[in-house]
């Protein structure tokens, strides 16, 4: 099942976040609705314009919403968004065409690629048009500078993280875990299983904004074998 | 134009602006001077210009000469030494710098951060709107080193005037719920009777505490869906150890977060020295943002 064939709204939870953000959040489990439930509501929330509100942004399940607590209180800005919620499944924002991500599968810049096809028990040509079947969106990004989660793949792909951390993981990398591929667009530690590398980076500060993908923009992985 | 050379520099210092607020969208937290009013403090003394960022020192401070023509120079926040060509001077404090001058910052009684800001901008282009230096996301100029020069340019800002801060408290830090607080059960109330150390193990993103009686040593949050972290956030890993997340948090985290430190607290936490014992106390909503702005406790 695809996000998009789930057009129920799940409930809303308000929490306070520290003394100047709530979070608004849909649920616990990325593949209930709850992420299309986010990045629909974080646009309703951009386009309502509220007083005191200071900055929007989406997790995988959640809209963050920080404000200035001298100009609108907890209360009275939780009034204003329960107000929004809307009874159905808002429509993504338009995001443009589907963005190609090319992608060199295996190799030294993914090194965990064969433990992926065996634990799968799939061969790498068979994991690769896997990886490249339906219309994954990016989900949510927040991680680190540029750093984006996309998904859902078909259920039948999906690896849980390693047992071990991988350190120093470079820009570029491409990772698999938990039916979700991530991209990395800068050095980090990760858990997840490195199945390849792409010449994309998704941060670069010569670019305003210098974050190319943002959340709800629907990916179209591309490539071969390294 | 003028410039200071450092010929030693404490671990943990950095150059800190107000930092990049709204930013998490491109997976960055605000980041911004570990000691808010500190900071804020510095802008206020100067009384001709004020550069928008400053030398965010770590304890042990650190030596440097200056070049160029007359400056001022405004240090405060913790409790250092300053010595200008060998002579005590007064800390926190407004200095008038000249070309060749010698300053040396020490060490004093408490406090982890000093901050020196100058009627002149620090040299360093700005990123995503600021030049703080954030060490988790790998922005800006990094960790200040033995060695490194920092230019000058002129300043168009004027210091801010008397902007209020928020009060220095006293006792157990205060803190809200966090986002996972109901995992504690009927345990939150017996947050406020555990007892908790600053450990050495601190930077801008975080400090683990040592926690004396265990209170989280049998916590089990099973796995939960990443989510956002603010400043404050109390997480706690998967063995146990609690970590007070700084102002150089990561934007998400997948490890609960039990409590959240309010913002009017995080100044005098960042000051805290490894080995000072923290208990907690919990605060209402009103109460934290009523501090934030300035009002009493």
């Amino acid at each position: 099942m695809t996000v998009e064939s789930i057009g129920t709204m799940p409930n809303a939870i308000l929490h306070p976040l520290g003394d100047a953000a709530l979070l608004v959040k849909f649920g616990n489990d990325v593949g209930s609705g709850a992420n299309r439930a986010a990045i629909g509501f974080a646009d309703i929330l951009k386009r309502a314009r509220l007083p005191g509100v200071a900055e929007i942004a989406t997790s995988l399940v959640s809209v963050f919403v920080g404000y200035d607590p001298a100009r609108v209180s907890f209360q009275v800005l939780s009034g204003e968004i329960r107000l929004r919620l809307p009874g159905t499944l808002p429509a993504l924002p338009d995001m443009g065409e589907p963005f190609p991500i090319e992608v060199e599968y295996g190799g030294a810049g993914g090194p965990d690629f064969q433990a992926v096809c065996d634990a799968l028990e799939l061969t790498p040509d068979e994991l690769i048009a896997a990886h490249q079947t339906g219309t994954p969106r990016v989900l949510s990004g927040g991680f680190s500078p540029g750093f984006v989660y996309i998904g859902p793949h078909e259920a039948n792909l999906t690896v849980p993280r390693r047992e071990t951390l991988r350190e120093d993981v470079p820009a570029g990398s491409v990772l698999f875990a938990a039916g979700q591929t991530a991209i990395t667009a800068t050095r980090i530690r990760t858990g997840w299983n490195v199945i390849g590398r792409t010449d994309f980076r998704n941060f670069d500060l010569a670019r305003t904004p210098p974050v190319t993908l943002m959340p709800g923009r629907i990916i179209q992985f591309a490539g071969g074998l390294a | 134009m003028s410039a200071i050379t450092f010929s030693r520099v404490s671990p943990g210092s950095t150059v800190q602006d107000e930092g990049r607020p709204g930013k998490r969208v491109y997976g960055a937290a605000a980041g911004g001077p570990m000691d808010r009013g500190a900071f804020l403090e510095g802008g206020r003394l100067l009384t001709e210009k004020a550069g928008s960022a400053a030398l965010e020192l770590g304890m042990l401070g650190a030596d440097f000469t200056y070049a160029g023509a007359g400056a001022q120079m405004a240090v405060s926040g913790g409790d250092f030494k300053i010595l200008i060509n060998g002579q005590q001077r007064g800390w926190p404090g407004l200095h008038q710098l000249e070309d060749g001058d010698r300053v040396e910052i020490t060490t004093g009684q408490s406090g982890l951060y000093g901050y020196a800001r100058f009627d002149r901008e620090i040299d360093i282009e700005p990123v995503m709107g600021s030049r703080s230096a954030n060490l988790m996301a790998g922005l800006g100029g990094g960790a200040l080193t033995a060695g490194d020069r920092i230019g000058f340019l002129q300043a168009s800002n004027s210091p801010p005037g008397d902007t209020s801060g928020s009060p220095w408290l006293e006792g157990p830090i205060r803190v809200l719920p966090g986002l996972h607080a109901s995992l504690l059960g009927s345990r939150w109330a017996d947050l406020f009777d555990a007892d908790f150390e600053i450990t050495s193990r601190f930077d801008r993103m975080g400090i683990r505490l040592n926690d004396r009686n265990g209170f989280f040593a049998e916590f089990d949050a099973g796995s939960l869906v990443s989510d956002f972290v603010v400043p404050g956030d109390v997480q706690i890993l998967g063995d146990g150890t609690p970590v007070i997340l700084m102002r150089d948090h990561q934007p998400t985290g997948g490890y609960p977060r039990v409590a959240t430190v309010i913002s009017a607290e995080l100044d005098r936490l960042a000051q805290m020295r490894p080995g000072t014992r923290l208990q907690f106390q919990p605060a209402t909503l009103a109460e934290a943002q009523r501090l934030a702005r300035g009002g009493a406790a």
